[in-house]
């Protein structure tokens, strides 16, 4: 039985609130300059969609050292005649506190989840602490559904540039698309709204010393729920724009994390993503918009570099991964002469996917090693998309996505003939 | 018979007679031993056909090639010339481990005091032999690991010299692994402890040179990339 340990005030607060009907967390590590309009969208949308509710507002902070617990604290609309509000607002509940375990948003997660749990919340939503574009439409959003439609878990849909989120594109997406048969277009979006009862399924779930408890945490929220029959929907919530991304963030630990984790939970669930034959939508509420994106700077040649050191170097730990027809292919585009010819097509990619997955179930290296050395090969394939959609428009670029679905979806047989095929 | 006759027969006994009653004597104990040690011998042999038969099966139960080969061991083997799996390796070290042992044994039956000697030295030297042995099967393991590792993240840290440095790594670790192995046989115990350290030093020295000299330059514009956001970098977010 799982035990929660809270620290003493927060302990005696949490058991004075006895329940509440709404929650939403922010988990949060140095985000003081961004969590306060975060905080007030959160407050505005409690007031303007939920006035007759309890509502809570959870921060579990990673040990911020830039005042961000004291911002949430201090964070609220002064005003609500600005955004429209004449009738009265009942109070809402403020909790800001530090999390214990792994640093990370998974750990940051499971605070949420066992605040939740406690107070037996009807629904729960998640959003970022660097969201600059978040309004107080996205609490309504990413409630509403579990409210009113009964949905056990919310998923996000944005509209992004396209060259954000290209993990999600090139492989989370089509990966999970093709494996559980929901199209949820952001399966690690961020900010998701889920029910008392997922929550409470979540924090069952011994997973919180894995690397759930850091980036994949999005992945499994979604794979839990898609593949243990919970109700899904998404919800369109506009422009995803946040705060610049930390440039010393590691692609290589994110990627190992939550690629680590999307291959870890294919071996969990491998007895549901086997008897998924088509994938098909899932339903989608919210209005659809088109916005402004801000611009975004790739650097293709320096993408393309990366890429051939990979090949140059890494080569003899891929040749236990990788058959060597599609070792032998990425040799000879490294030597493209003109960056423009770098093309990686469809079913290469997907091949390369499908067999850094086998190799992980099939454990050939230590995992780190594998999952780590799949870094330069992802690089390539980015600069790849970036070459193939430079004039491409956001249809444009969606078809694309779209026909890469596909060639996952038709190669998944080949997946399915190797899975319990032992050895290389 | 005269007393020459007699004293005559005495020296033929002495001399001829009773050395070969000695021999006799001795014969008729040692040859039991060497009788107990020639079947010591065969049920050497015997025991460690069987030790490799037994050991073959209980290590394929436990899958120990796929282990072997999921930690790299396979590779580190093949890129030593053994190309059979781990399985079979053990299984004959220890097929002959057992047998030398009774060899051992079977010589030590015979009672020859030199023999006896010699085996008390090798048996006090074996432990020394065998402990080197696992630390420089260890060393090559962990130096194909850490090399592997320094390679791996030296390239996704987009370092030009990723392949120098995990070749440097393992090649550190491997020569750690030979003075420990060195310094447990009691070879040159100092001085191969002090040349590891002038060795291992003078690297160091070598890369704060550079790097401080010659690569000044590449420093500050590490430097200035890490406290300065680079103006031609991705601002990609890739979740």
């Amino acid at each position: 039985m799982h035990s929660v340990i809270w620290p003493d005030s927060l302990g005696d607060y949490i058991k004075s609130i006895k329940s509440a009907d709404i929650l939403v967390g922010i988990p949060s590590y140095n985000n003081a300059k961004t969590i306060g309009h975060v905080v007030r969208a959160v407050q505005g949308g409690f007031a303007k969609y939920f006035p007759e509710k309890k509502t809570v507002l959870v921060n579990s902070d990673g040990g911020s050292t830039d005042g961000t617990m004291e911002v949430v604290q201090d964070a609220t609309i002064d005003s609500f005649q600005s955004i429209l509000l004449s009738h009265k607002v009942n109070p809402f509940v403020k909790i800001a506190t530090p999390y214990h375990g792994i640093p990370g948003k998974g750990s940051a997660f499971r605070r949420i989840f066992e605040i939740a749990d406690y107070l037996q919340i009807k629904a729960c939503a998640v959003v970022d602490s660097d969201l600059r574009s978040i309004t107080p439409e996205w609490i309504e959003l990413l409630i509403k559904p579990v409210l009113e439609g009964e949905f056990d878990y919310v998923a996000p849909l944005y509209q992004r540039h396209k060259y954000d989120g290209t993990i999600t594109n090139s492989i989370v997406y089509p990966l999970t698309r093709a494996l559980y048969g929901k199209r949820v277009r952001q399966p690690i979006g961020g900010d998701f709204g889920f029910s008392g009862r997922l929550a409470k399924y979540f924090l069952s779930e011994d997973v919180w010393e894995t690397d759930v408890a850091r980036y994949g945490i999005d992945i499994w929220m979604t794979t839990t729920a898609i593949a243990n029959n919970f109700k899904i929907c998404q919800s369109y919530l506009g422009a995803k724009i946040h705060d610049p991304k930390d440039p010393g963030a590691d692609l290589s630990a994110m990627l190992y994390q939550v690629v680590g984790s999307t291959f870890d939970l294919m071996d969990t669930y491998s007895d549901v993503w086997k008897n998924v034959s088509k994938s098909e939508p899932v339903p989608t509420f919210g209005f659809r918009y088109d916005v402004g994106l801000e611009p975004v700077t790739v650097n293709l040649e320096r993408m393309i570099d990366r890429f051939c050191l990979g090949v140059q170097e890494l080569g003899f730990v891929w040749k236990d991964i990788l058959p060597r027809s599609l070792f032998n292919f990425f040799k000879d585009i490294s030597t493209a002469s003109c960056p423009q010819d770098f093309i990686i097509p469809d079913d290469v990619w997907v091949d390369t996917i499908f067999s850094f997955a086998l190799a992980t179930h099939r454990k050939v290296i230590n995992r780190e090693h594998l999952l780590r050395s799949l870094t330069p090969l992802y690089i390539g394939r980015v600069a790849s998309f970036v070459v193939d959609t430079i004039n491409s428009n956001a249809v444009e670029v969606e078809e694309k996505i779209e026909v890469l679905c596909t060639a996952f979806e038709r190669k998944k047989t080949v997946l399915l003939s190797e899975w319990d095929r032992k050895g290389v | 018979m005269g007393p020459k006759g007699g004293i005559g027969m005495n020296l033929i006994e002495r001399i001829m007679v009773e050395p070969f009653e000695k021999f006799y004597e001795k014969l008729l104990v040692f040859l039991p031993n060497l009788f107990t040690s020639l079947i010591l011998l065969v049920f050497g042999f015997l025991l460690g056909f069987f030790m490799k038969w037994i050991f073959m099966k209980i290590f394929r139960a436990i899958n120990l090639d796929g282990l072997s080969q999921k930690m790299g061991m396979k590779d580190a083997l093949g890129r030593s010339g053994f190309r059979e799996p781990l399985s079979l390796i053990l299984s004959r070290i220890l097929k002959w481990f057992t047998i030398i042992t009774f060899i051992i044994v079977a010589m030590q039956n015979l009672s020859i005091p030199t023999v006896e000697h010699l085996i008390d030295r090798m048996f006090l030297y074996v432990p020394n032999i065998f402990t080197a042995a696992l630390i420089l099967v260890l060393g090559y393991i962990l130096g194909n690991f850490f090399g592997r590792a320094a390679i791996i993240a030296s390239v996704n840290a987009d370092m030009k010299s990723a392949g120098l440095i995990g070749k440097s790594v393992k090649f550190i670790v491997i020569l750690l692994s030979c003075t420990m192995a060195l310094e447990q046989l009691g070879i040159g115990k100092d001085t191969i402890v002090i040349a590891f350290a002038i060795v291992f030093g003078g690297i160091i020295f070598a890369f704060s040179l550079a790097f401080g000299l010659g690569g000044k330059d590449i420093a500050k514009g590490y430097m200035d990339r890490k406290l300065k956001k680079e103006s031609n970098e991705d601002e990609m977010d890739h979740l």
